[in-house]
Parts: structure tokens; C-alpha cells; sequence
């Protein structure tokens, strides 16, 4: 729970609710794109931040589902940038107004040759919905800014709620925030590298892109544990077989300097 | 004689943070053609176009496109090959118009994909598109699913996408994924099984039957690197189809 001032001494709470937990993870074969997907909740008002790649899409719908919500409920979608694993289900929600940055937005009627991440439908795809795209940084609620973090994309923008920042690929993960370098962009690198830092002076805690969220310390310390199960068979008349790969908050810190 | 390069195997895996969803992507040439049949999820995209280089292609080579059927993860990658016939199913094609609510499987944007492409609809008529490969009508998977028999060396092959999910379904005797019609599906599955030898299942590996037993003809290993410890090693672990992998 977050608490916060909107101004005349009037206190706010609200929550950030993370529906995906982003995982930094990588294959030789395909790209896993499990990125960060989070609720924000206050005095009436439901953000979605962030939709997933379209490999989210039922766990999406039921995990809404499980807190009570239908698509129809959710009034803002913040849209932290528009690659195939952040944007894709926004369609889901016709009735939400649609936020996105401007310069995003144009950029992704033409993505840039080299960008294998921004599908050159996704443009196409949005133009159907309830579109308010945003040139410069405003608040979208009591207490919640969106802020611009460019160099991932061109149009990278985070959700910013009191000291917590949801920050999309801005932040793509605790390893990108240590070393003061990120390391994946699209348009920038110097740009990249200036928004991590932005972020990292913003905010106390991080919900990264494709990262647990942590608290930005020094030191850099997650917030809580990550596990994936993956069941697949090799022989089809027997059983699955069932790996779990876990990511726990104090093993995973046990090197981390001081 | 058709030569049938698989480029992807399907993969018979699940997790509980995402959908795989990657299917069986195979390259069918005829002396004359290059053929791709269905393009797979966004997620294999870099590993199609790698796939078609190793064999000296790229997209603009593929002079045509057989989809299945409209899920996403089969057209996703559909917009890479516009220099392609896109061959679709009038039935499937026409079901995008109006998708049901509670199917989640087509995008409702799946006709923005398809925008500005080369479309050729086919009739549920079952026929030879080009010289050794028929259509094969196998609905239930979705509305107008389908499939491919292909003439080659070894035999029929049966690219069959999902009306066979995996060889699981031969082993319980009903389609895993049927969610258009249940009724169809288990009349595709009974019909698509007669019409070859082998057998190109949507997410499993290609296999043949021996006796009524399975014997898969090619294997998938990925290895996956989690970068849990922001300061130490990459966690790696091995995903494998493979017997003793």
C-alpha cells in the first residue's frame, strides 16, 4: 500500500498490484518477452500499465478476473512503449482511454529497419481504440505522472506514482540499474542510459520491465522471490515433465557488494 | 516429389507465466517454389528469418504462404512475406468478421496483420493447390481449419497444425484443443490420421506411426539464461524433447 499527498493536506492511498512479474530471461531459439504487467488502483480509478505480448492474453483476462475485474473496468491503459511483449492486448480494453506517447506512436507507423521488436501492424492495430496520446509529461491521476524515459524506444514513457515508478524497459531490470547501463535500446543508447538514471533518481521503488520489482537502496535489493514452471512431455503416453526455475530474493543477492 | 524442410519444430511445452505458442513452421519446396507453411508467433520471429537464412532465403523468397488457420500464434509473422500469396481458408477468413467473444485464440486485430498483403481465399473444396500438395479440411480448432498433404519421398506427410495438437491426442483419442467445436475437431483428428503416414502435429514434433506407436522424427533443445543475480552468474537451464537430454 502507498500513501501519499495530493496537495491541501488530503492523503491518498493506493496500490500498485503487479498482474506479471517480468523475468530477465533469455533462450538461443526465441525471444521469452516476459515482461512486467501491473495494476494501479485509488479512489476509483483502475490503470492498466502495460498489456503483454499476446502470450499473456487468457492468463491476463483471469488474473484480472481473480481480482474482481473484467476489461471493462480498467478506465486508463498506459502504454510504456509499443514492442510486440508490452502493447499487444490493448485491444482488450475498448472502453479504457488508450495513453501513449505522440512520438511513439507516429515512430510506430514506420519502425526502423534494424527494430525487430515493434511489429510494423501494431500502429494498425491501435487506431481502433480509444487513443490519447501524450506529448509531455502530465498527471493522469492524484498523485500519478507519467514521465518520459526515452531510448528504448523513442517514445519510452513510465507511471509514476509518489517514489514508485512502473518504468517499462526504461528499467529493463535490477542487473541494468546496478550497472548504470542499459544495456537493450532501439533508438538511443546515450538516451537510454540518461532515462535509467532519471528513473533511478525518481523513485524508491522499481517495477522494471522484464525484472522483479526492487527497492533502488544502494544496495539494489528485490522485492520478492520469482519462480517459472514449464511442464513439457518427451514421450507422449508418459508423464510431464516438470522443471521450476526459481529466483529467490536472498540467493540471488548473496554476491551483491555492499 | 515435394521437399519438406521443417524450420521449427512445435513445441509440446506450458508455463504458468506465458503460452508458448510455438508451432510447427515447415518450408515445402516443389523444384520451383518455396512454400512456407504457417508463419508463427512474434516470439519465433527472429528465429524464422534465421531459419530461412541458413537455407540462403529470405522472407521476399517465399513466393507463397499457407496458414492453417488465423491463430496468433500461426500469424504473427504472416506481414514479413509481401511478395507471397497468402493462401487462408475462406471459412476461417470470413469467421475474423464477426470472432466469437469467448474465442481468444484469433486476434481481433488479425486483419490489420493481413493488411495490404496478396490474399487468396480457398473454398472448403479440398484441392491441389500446386503439384503434390492437396488441402485437407480439418475443422474444430477453429472455424475453417486447414491442413496439407504433401507428396514426398518418404511418404504422405500431414501438416495438420492443430486439428493435432500434439501425439497426446492420439493417445487419448480426442483433440487436447478443440475450442471452435468439439464434435468437429474429433472427426478431423479421426480423418486427418488416415490421410498419410507421416505426421506434422501443430505443437509437438514431426512423428510417424510404427504399430500404432510414436516415433518422433526430430527432437527441440533450447537453452534458456534467467539473469537473476544482478551482479553474478546467468542461471541455465535446458529445455529439451529429447529422451536422456
Amino acid at each position: 500500500m502507498h500513501a501519499f499527498d495530493r496537495g491541501g493536506g488530503v492523503t491518498m492511498t493506493g496500490e500498485i498490484t503487479p498482474l506479471f512479474t517480468g523475468c530477465p530471461a533469455s533462450a538461443d531459439g526465441f525471444w521469452v518477452g516476459a515482461s512486467t504487467v501491473a495494476l494501479y488502483r485509488a479512489d476509483g480509478r483502475t490503470i492498466l500499465f502495460d498489456t503483454g505480448p499476446y502470450a499473456y492474453r487468457p492468463l491476463l483476462l483471469g488474473r484480472l478476473k481473480r481480482l474482481g475485474l473484467t476489461p471493462a473496468d480498467i478506465d486508463t491503459v498506459v502504454l510504456s512503449h509499443l514492442h510486440w511483449d508490452t502493447a499487444t492486448n490493448a485491444d482488450l480494453f475498448r472502453s479504457a482511454a488508450i495513453v501513449v506517447h505522440a512520438r511513439e506512436l507516429a515512430y510506430a507507423e514506420k519502425p526502423a529497419a534494424h527494430d525487430w521488436a515493434t511489429p510494423p501492424y501494431m500502429a494498425r492495430a491501435l487506431t481502433k481504440l480509444r487513443l490519447e496520446p501524450v506529448n509531455e509529461e502530465c498527471e493522469i491521476a492524484a498523485g500519478v505522472r507519467i514521465v518520459e524515459l526515452p531510448g528504448h524506444t523513442p517514445g519510452s514513457i513510465g507511471l509514476l506514482v509518489g517514489r514508485e515508478l512502473l518504468a517499462g524497459d526504461a528499467v529493463a531490470g535490477a542487473r541494468d540499474a546496478a550497472r548504470g547501463r542499459a544495456e537493450l535500446w532501439f533508438a538511443d543508447g546515450a538516451q537510454a542510459d540518461a532515462s535509467l538514471a532519471r528513473a533511478l533518481g525518481l523513485a524508491d521503488i522499481i517495477y522494471a520491465g522484464h525484472d522483479r520489482a526492487f527497492r533502488v537502496g544502494p544496495p539494489v535489493a528485490y522485492l520478492g522471490d520469482y519462480a517459472l514452471r514449464i511442464r513439457l512431455f518427451v514421450d507422449p503416453v508418459g508423464m510431464d515433465q516438470e522443471i521450476c526455475i526459481k529466483a529467490e530474493t536472498a540467493r540471488s543477492f548473496a554476491t551483491w557488494p555492499e | 516429389m515435394v521437399r519438406l524442410d521443417l524450420l521449427i519444430p512445435g513445441l509440446s511445452a506450458k508455463t504458468d507465466h506465458f503460452l508458448f505458442g510455438i508451432c510447427t513452421l515447415v518450408l515445402l519446396r516443389d523444384g520451383r517454389r518455396n512454400i512456407l507453411f504457417d508463419a508463427g508467433a512474434y516470439r519465433v520471429r527472429g528465429a524464422l528469418i534465421a531459419a530461412l537464412k541458413s537455407r540462403g532465403l529470405t522472407p521476399d523468397d517465399i513466393e507463397a504462404v499457407y496458414m492453417s488457420h488465423l491463430h496468433w500464434d500461426h500469424v504473427e509473422n504472416v506481414d514479413l512475406f509481401r511478395n507471397a500469396d497468402i493462401y487462408v481458408s475462406r471459412v476461417e477468413y470470413d469467421y475474423t468478421a464477426a470472432i466469437a467473444p469467448s474465442d481468444w485464440g484469433t486476434p481481433p486485430f488479425v486483419r490489420e496483420i493481413l493488411d495490404g498483403l496478396r490474399l487468396v481465399l480457398l473454398d472448403e473444396h479440398e484441392q491441389e493447390i500446386f503439384p503434390g500438395m492437396r488441402t485437407i479440411s480439418l475443422p474444430g480448432h477453429s472455424a475453417g481449419l486447414q491442413g496439407l498433404v504433401v507428396d514426398t519421398e518418404h511418404g504422405k506427410a500431414v501438416l495438420a497444425a492443430d486439428a493435432l495438437w500434439s501425439a497426446r491426442d492420439i493417445v487419448a483419442g480426442k483433440p487436447d484443443l478443440a475450442f471452435f467445436n468439439f464434435e468437429q475437431g474429433a472427426a478431423s483428428l479421426t480423418r486427418l490420421l488416415k490421410a498419410g503416414d507421416i505426421f506434422y502435429p501443430g505443437h509437438d514434433r514431426p512423428f510417424r506411426l510404427d504399430n500404432g506407436r510414436i516415433a518422433y522424427l526430430a527432437q527441440n533443445t533450447y537453452r534458456l539464461r534467467m539473469a537473476f543475480q544482478p551482479d553474478g552468474d546467468d542461471l541455465e537451464c535446458t529445455l529439451s524433447t529429447a529422451a536422456g537430454a
